[in-house]
């Protein structure tokens, strides 16, 4: 199910909403001989449910699969618990590991490795053809992150299967992020808070975030699908491409993520943030600490730290940042393109550890801002790009490859349909509008009229969008491919 | 307002608009509309069986998104919030791929759908070799621009490639005489909110075609302009705008009301202009009764024997009458809803006679690269 669409906000979040605030967090179902009452968690059961139903409607088949990996999970956090510093736990934790990365690599690596080894032994092995299952890159690393810390013992393990399920199915991040540790809800499973202020917030960010994707991202999917279609193309309308899926990469992923973490307020979780202004850095590092961070630190964590980070040898660390970024590549998808998106970071990164910094430290910000830009709606070609082939034939045709002339008439057309979209794109990916809303907030009338105005944007926006699916088409987020 | 308040009004509006739209959603339910008028289309219903396979393999699924959309509360209001919003916020040009300028509501396309077009041309090719390629007469083409055509020329919209349309076409018929009509038409020749011609503006039109078919001496070029109020185009309820409609006009004489049209498929005689298609569906069904497989128009005063069959769509549906002055007898042919067989079938009963007949294939580039001939 999207969040973008007319089943979700009017018969999937109004029922849950109805459901779920009319039952109390806890039941009392009987007394044990110890004086003590066993509970039956209301809110969670629901939760869970709810979650489940949520993705049986976007994937009846692969709901299966998600509850094994729950399931297999919550054993194996159990046995690593029972058998703490023992080779059993240790044991557990592989079967986990194996089990999970093990449905990820074979529901989402299979066909692409059956297509590389039949390219280099001229083999006819015959492709599996497997649908992927949404959002398993997701909660995959979500309940990786569960074992591994119990194995480490920086998570009490989960004995309550309803809470873990909870967790790993909740529906506001499960199939295309923010990947939220086990440990950033932990206390929450148990016990939250659900307050106005929660609520509140929640709607507000959600309602952001859908107008994000809605108004601003699918409007320029639509651009970047007719300038590919276009019989007049130009050098400009390349770099106008570009452009358009940046800007609209951002706002579909950075737009669901408002819309997970605003919806996980809403029931009483605090999801960490995702993204930070990631088009204002100066380096291309630090534009990965902004974009996807739940990624960034998860790859950190449990792939990076673990081989040696960066306290080991020069020629140790090129290893590491390779391994980390050719991951962080496949991750994204089963292509050369991911792959090699993912080396072309690591080469930036290694490039700005070596020497690029320094030189970029000496020269005006804004060229090391434009650095970063431009290295950056390269990469977005590469991401978009319909295969390596493809990805050089866009990128090449940004520098004139092919004889293209630097202008044509539809590129003219296009980008003034356009403008105002993309100055709003433009702009609303830096933090301009934001400290404008707290400056505006600092003086006490000002405060009155944003608080005045903000359940106003909130109706008139869902409006909006609202009006969008009823005259749109289906729209899916791009993340869910991954 | 302090912040309890401003949480409890937000969480207050967006509870109170969830509920509102749901409980309209269950009254769409046992209410459910059958088609939409603007947009000229059957709406999606509740899925008709609700089965475990139909839910595994995601077709009841499927037609539940379809049916939550197309019967959502308000759909016409909310159709129009989202044209205001994408054309006077955004600033977009288009809304659904129609952009309008000076009042001209127009489908803006990249380009032509080649096997739609080629498509077409096939069927062409197909009924000129059967039934017209010896037959005697002299034989034309002319081909019809949309209103894109316009606006990429005037306002730099992207437009197809209508010089290769016409290469195309003329290609595949080259013993066929290409007439340019291109040069006889404005965007003001076409109505506001349709996709038509208006029937008084095309006198260019017939003067160019009777110019290049020398039927030009026989024509009286004298009509009197009747006019409809009310016309709602095609792109009327599609652009959800609630633009003004057009006056439709149609053009009458003696001569013209004096001729019969023939309806091969009722087997009966009807008018040139059918008045009761005004109210109907689709307004320009007015002439020569819309969609009709095969017509014979009677010119029973024309002062010779010329026979001509006109291949059209409803572009010549309007156009037809005013040729019709000067011919004794014109078939008008519509391919997309008559088959060789049935045409064939009347050719043997004598029911059709093209020996010696001169022909026009006069078709819009509109159709032409719609599916409708398949």
């Amino acid at each position: 199910m999207l969040f973008s669409s007319i089943s979700f906000l009017f018969y999937f979040l109004a029922g849950l909403l109805a459901v779920y605030f009319i039952l109390p967090f806890k039941i009392k179902v009987f007394k044990k001989k110890s004086g003590e009452y066993c509970y039956f968690e209301a809110k969670n059961f629901v939760l869970l449910i709810a979650s489940l139903l949520f993705y049986f409607y976007g994937e009846p088949i692969y709901t299966i699969l998600m509850v094994a990996t729950v399931l297999v999970n919550y054993i194996a956090g159990l046995l690593i618990d029972k058998f703490r510093g023992t080779v059993g736990a240790k044991i557990a934790l592989w079967a986990s590991v194996i089990f999970s990365l093990g449905s990820l690599g074979f529901f989402k690596y299979s066909d692409f490795f059956i297509t590389n080894i039949n390219a280099v032994f001229r083999s006819e092995i015959k492709l599996l053809m497997i649908a992927l299952p949404i959002g398993i890159s997701f909660y995959t690393f979500q309940i990786l992150s569960y074992t591994i810390d119990v194995y480490r013992g920086q998570a009490k393990v989960q004995k309550s299967f309803i809470r873990l399920a909870t967790y790993v199915s909740l529906f506001p991040q499960l199939i295309a992020g923010p990947i939220v540790r086990y440990t950033t809800v932990e206390e929450e499973l148990s016990e939250r808070k659900h307050t106005f202020e929660n609520f509140s917030y929640g709607v507000t960010r959600f309602v952001i975030g859908l107008s994000k994707k809605v108004l601003i991202a699918d409007t320029l999917g639509g651009l970047s699908r007719a300038l590919m279609a276009s019989d007049d193309k130009s050098v400009a309308m390349y770099w106008l491409y570009a452009i358009a899926i940046t800007i609209q990469l951002y706002f579909d992923f950075s737009g669901y993520s408002d819309m997970a973490i605003g919806l996980g307020r809403i029931f009483g979780f605090e999801f960490l943030e995702n993204f930070n202004y990631p088009f204002i850095s100066k380096r291309v590092a630090e534009f990965w600490r902004r974009w996807h961070m739940s990624l960034g630190s998860w790859f950190r964590d449990y792939v990076y730290i673990p081989l040696g980070g960066n306290r080991v040898s020069k020629l140790r660390w090129v290893f590491n940042t390779l391994a980390v970024w050719f991951l962080t590549g496949f991750w994204h998808g089963a292509d050369w393109t991911f792959i090699f998106w993912g080396l072309m970071f690591a080469a930036l990164l290694m490039m700005e550890k070596f020497f690029l910094d320094k030189l970029l430290s000496k020269i005006p910000a804004v060229f090391a801002h434009i650095y970063v830009i431009f290295m950056i709606l390269i990469s977005f070609v590469l991401f978009h790009a319909n295969g390596m082939s493809g990805a050089i034939a866009d990128i090449g045709s940004m520098f004139g490859a092919g004889g293209l002339p630097l202008w044509s008439k539809e590129t003219g057309y296009y980008l003034s349909s356009y403008a105002f979209v993309l100055i709003f794109g433009i702009v609303g990916s830096t933090p301009i509008v934001k400290r404008t809303v707290l400056k505006i907030k600092e003086h006490k009338t000002g405060k009155l009229v944003i608080d005045i105005l903000e359940p106003i944007f909130d109706i008139v926006m869902l409006l909006v969008v609202t009006a969008y699916f009823v005259d749109g088409s289906f729209s899916p987020f791009l993340y869910f491919r991954f | 307002m302090n912040n309890k308040t401003k949480n409890i009004v937000v969480s207050s509006v967006f509870i109170a608009f969830l509920a509102f739209f749901a409980v309209m959603c269950v009254y769409s339910y046992f209410n459910p509309v059958e088609t939409s008028t603007a947009e000229r289309r059957p709406l999606a219903q509740f899925p008709d069986e609700i089965t475990w396979g139909g839910i595994i393999d995601k077709t009841v699924i499927d037609e539940f998104e379809d049916y939550s959309v197309d019967q959502f509360p308000f759909r016409e209001f909310f159709r129009s919030i989202k044209a205001k919003f994408q054309l006077n916020v955004l600033g977009l040009k288009e809304n659904n791929g129609l952009a309008t300028e000076d009042g001209y509501i127009v489908k803006i396309e990249q380009d032509f759908v080649d096997t739609n077009v080629n498509y077409s041309i096939g069927r062409l090719q197909n009924f000129y070799n059967k039934f017209l390629k010896d037959n005697g007469g002299d034989h034309y083409i002319s081909l019809i621009p949309d209103k894109n055509y316009f606006l990429g020329i005037d306002y730099g919209y992207p437009s197809p490639d209508y010089a290769g349309l016409v290469d195309k076409v003329t290609e595949a018929l080259p013993e066929m005489e290409y007439i340019d009509i291109f040069g006889s038409l404005e965007l003001d020749d076409f109505y506001y909110t349709d996709t038509h011609w208006s029937q008084d503006k095309i006198g260019g039109v017939v003067d160019t075609l009777a110019g290049a078919m020398g039927f030009a001496d026989r024509l009286s070029g004298n009509y009197t302009e009747n006019k409809l109020d009310g016309f709602k185009g095609v792109y009327y309820g599609q652009s959800a705008l609630r633009p003004d409609p057009d006056t439709l006009v149609y053009l009458t004489n003696d001569i013209i009301n004096s001729c019969t049209v023939f309806d091969y498929e009722q087997n009966k005689t009807i008018g040139v202009y059918d008045l009761e298609k005004f109210g109907g569906s689709d307004g320009y069904d007015l002439f020569l009764s819309g969609t009709k497989p095969l017509l014979r128009i009677d010119n029973p005063n024309a002062e010779g024997d010329e026979v001509l069959v006109v291949f059209r769509d409803s572009y010549g549906s309007s156009i037809t009458p005013l040729i019709a002055e000067a011919y004794k007898t014109v078939y008008v042919v519509d391919i997309r809803y008559i088959g060789e067989p049935t045409l064939t079938m009347y050719d043997k009963m004598n029911m059709i006679d093209f020996d010696g007949a001169d022909v026009l294939f006069l078709y819009s580039a509109l159709i032409l690269n719609s599916n409708s001939f398949k």
